[in-house]
């Protein structure tokens, strides 16, 4: 039994933070809302020189042939800054769902993934839109039970406008049909790991809000102290810390699931979504409440990470759609009551 | 990361599952389940012959080291332990003050001597201990403490005049220990001493105190020239905050498993009643059985990162702080839960006078749940000014 990441898995963590703090700053994020893609091709190629595009991209193929696991710390500093990049996006989804389909497609696309010379995008039916499908050189698009590989000239896109002006929906129509994949089980998976990569980036942009509601209130002064002082701001704050550094551990858990294809990894992915989320959905709440009227402001960086927060908390399954699982899994007849049944999964 | 047990730790699940199969019946039978939160005034005098039976078998103690008798088992196994005891339904531990906080406190600060002298006895299952912290003044302001212990140089002890409050088991207890104000003149944490004293004595006068539940678990407990021998001071007059400090320290770790067992006891309770009456089609019923299985799990998954050593990053730390806020939040939900999921039937009492039915029971409890041990409030001035860092109040 050992729930810690290694030295190595840590070591990781805090050079791409280091890295990701100084690159994307909130008046790079404001300018790349100014931008025509919104995305950096620029920062993309920074991103594959450190390895990163590839991550989990086989190390046979190019990549450095890490799991979910390895990259879950990474996607959570990806919040943390709130990246404008799909880098979670590919890691996470776009290359694990290549690496299941195999064969010819898979040997094609992840060694240029790897590189940085390709992008590719993934729509489930879960979600309503696709993301960054304007920058995609393929979309793996699924159409009922099925999931189509389509290039550009296959599809025609409909832009929308999303709460976060860093993200980039696309309604994706097909104009082509190319089925590569109509494995229940493959998309149940891609659908666990676009789930994951939200609970993991949620994690990140609660720690980033608390951070900043944190320095905002030791430094705002009312009735001649700071406002952090007083235990009503301070209550706001600790209820925040309780939820956020207690959905840590679910998302670990769920992203050693995922790692190991473990039959727990649905539940426990729902799990980490669900609670993963409503952390950072309770850090935006407090975190504006204890910046005043400062925190209903465009020019305070804040929304800039709750509304991604937001933004994340209903794409790759809702709330309702995550809890209706575990429900399936707790309230089936046939799911065994009593301590060290239902407790150890 | 390696989420999943060694065969040895599940041998040793084997050893402790038959033992318990082949001991935790007769005349025991009766306590399976029982004793556990709002129930602890249920069977005290079985339940510490069971203790003594599990002391037998060398099931108490186990994670303490091998030179003070216990097994040294190692965290995998303390988790195993609980997970079994409580899958047997194992019932509330008697002993679990004199070996999860006495005992440790002990072997971390006490003398060659206080642990030879009462090490034993929490061992054995024979001798129970109270905790005597809060006063009527001390409550919130635990440092406020205005028990007195003076040192009688004709007689060699200490006398002990005060009073004590909200003592859990202290008229079950052989055993107390106190935290008492050595140095007249000083305030605060400053200037008191941790003693242990025997309860059976004429100095000692303990009056329980009737609980919302109708029950008595907790008691006033009043001293008047108590005696305290001169070799049963804890550390040395005037570190008796640091040796509290160092015990509070010893009420996280591996018992929580224990705990969230019960839990997740009580939890399937609930699930079981709303599958039989029909709540669990109820939608909002639904969602929020699923909030209180998530919010265990995210208690157990804690636990277990805790427990693996994430204490590098200061996590640790941030863990014990947290951890009463959650649980004794997530447990007065559960308690709601249960109500709302017996509907109609959540009035109607078991029995006259006043005899409430388990879940009804657990229901009142966890309303002491965020009071006691540092009420809500409390923890989170702590979480925000130690783990956030963020401005200290002005306190006076």
């Amino acid at each position: 039994m050992d729930f810690t990441f290694s030295e190595d898995q840590l070591l990781f963590q805090e050079s791409v933070r280091d890295f990701l703090v100084n690159e994307v700053t909130p008046e790079k994020i404001r300018e790349s809302w100014e931008s025509e893609t919104g995305r950096s091709p620029e920062l993309w190629a920074q991103l594959a020189e450190l390895g990163l595009t590839g991550i989990t991209v086989p190390e046979a193929l190019g990549g450095l042939g890490m799991s979910a696991l390895d990259f879950v710390l990474l996607a959570q500093e990806c919040g943390y800054v709130a990246l404008p990049e799909p880098l979670v996006h590919t890691a996470l989804v776009a290359v694990p769902l290549l690496t299941d389909i195999g064969g010819e497609l898979a040997a094609q696309w992840l060694p240029k993934i790897a590189s940085g010379e390709a992008r590719v995008v993934v729509g489930l039916s879960q979600n309503l839109l696709v993301e960054d499908a304007h920058t995609a050189d393929l979309i793996l698009l699924q159409q009922g039970d099925d999931i189509h590989a389509l290039t550009p000239g296959q599809f025609n896109l409909r832009h929308n406008e999303s709460v976060d002006p860093s993200r980039k929906l696309y309604a994706v129509e097909a104009t082509a049909s190319n089925i590569v994949c109509s494995d229940v089980a493959v998309i149940t998976a891609c659908l666990n790991r676009g789930a994951l990569g939200n609970a993991a980036q949620a994690l990140g942009l609660a720690q980033r809000m608390v951070d900043l509601a944190v320095q905002y209130t030791s430094e705002r002064n009312q009735f001649g102290k700071p406002i952090g002082s007083f235990q009503a701001v301070k209550h706001h704050m600790a209820n925040v810390a309780v939820q956020l550094e207690y959905a840590k551990a679910p998302v670990h858990r769920a992203a050693y699931a995922v790692a190991n294809d473990l039959n727990s990894a649905s539940e426990n992915v729902s799990h980490a979504k669900v609670v993963a989320c409503e952390a950072a959905n309770l850090a935006a709440k407090n975190c504006i409440q204890v910046h005043g009227a400062m925190g209903y402001t465009w020019e305070v960086d804040l929304h800039i990470f709750m509304k991604k927060a937001w933004a994340l908390a209903n794409s790759w399954g809702d709330a309702g759609f995550h809890k209706n699982r575990i429900n399936d899994f707790i309230l089936r007849a046939d799911t065994p009551l009593g301590a060290g049944n239902t407790f150890l999964n | 990361m390696k989420l999943s047990f060694s065969a040895e730790d599940e041998q040793f699940r084997g050893e402790i599952a038959t033992w318990l199969e082949q001991n935790l019946c007769g005349e025991f039978e009766q306590l399976r389940g029982r004793g556990g939160p709002g129930d602890e005034h249920m069977y005290p005098d079985e339940r510490k012959a069971w203790e003594r039976k599990l002391a037998e078998g060398g099931w108490t103690c186990i994670g303490w080291p091998q030179e003070y008798g216990g097994r040294g088992a190692s965290i995998e196994q303390q988790v195993v332990f609980h997970e079994e005891y409580a899958r047997a339904g194992g019932p509330g531990r008697m002993g679990h003050i004199g070996e999860g906080l006495t005992g440790p406190t002990l072997i971390a600060f006490g003398s060659e001597e206080q642990k030879q002298r009462f090490l034993p006895g929490i061992l054995a299952g024979t001798e129970f201990w109270c905790q005597g912290y809060s006063e009527p003044s001390a409550g919130s302001d635990l440092a406020n403490v205005k028990t007195k212990a003076h040192f009688d140089e004709t007689a060699g002890q200490w006398l002990i005049n005060g009073q004590k409050v909200w003592t859990s088991n202290a008229h079950e207890s052989e055993y107390c220990f106190v935290i008492a104000r050595t140095d007249p003149e000083s305030v605060g944490h400053k200037g008191l001493g941790f003693f242990l004293l025997a309860m059976d004595q004429p100095g000692i006068d303990v009056r329980p105190i009737e609980q919302l539940t109708g029950t008595s678990e907790f008691n006033e407990v009043f001293f008047d020239d108590a005696h305290c021998s001169a070799q049963d001071i804890v550390g040395a007059p005037g570190e008796g905050w640091k040796v509290a400090m160092g015990l509070l320290g010893f009420e996280r770790g591996v018992s929580t498993l224990g705990q969230q067992m019960l839990f997740q006891n009580e939890l399937d309770e609930i699930i079981r009643v709303a599958k039989l009456n029909g709540a669990a089609t109820d939608p909002v019923i639904r969602q929020r059985i699923a909030d209180a299985h998530v919010g265990l799990r995210i208690m157990r998954f804690n636990s277990m990162r805790t427990l693996s050593g994430g204490g590098d990053d200061g996590t640790l730390q941030k863990e014990a702080m947290i951890y009463k806020l959650y649980w004794s939040t997530w447990h007065r939900n559960l308690g709601k839960l249960a109500m709302d999921v017996l509907g109609p039937e959540s009035e109607v009492l078991e029995a006259g006078p006043y005899e409430l039915n388990r879940l009804q029971s657990m229901y009142l409890f966890t309303r002491a749940d965020t009071i006691y041990g540092g009420t809500n409030q409390i923890q989170r001035n702590i979480i925000a000014e130690r783990a956030l860092g963020m401005p200290r109040e002005p306190r006076g």
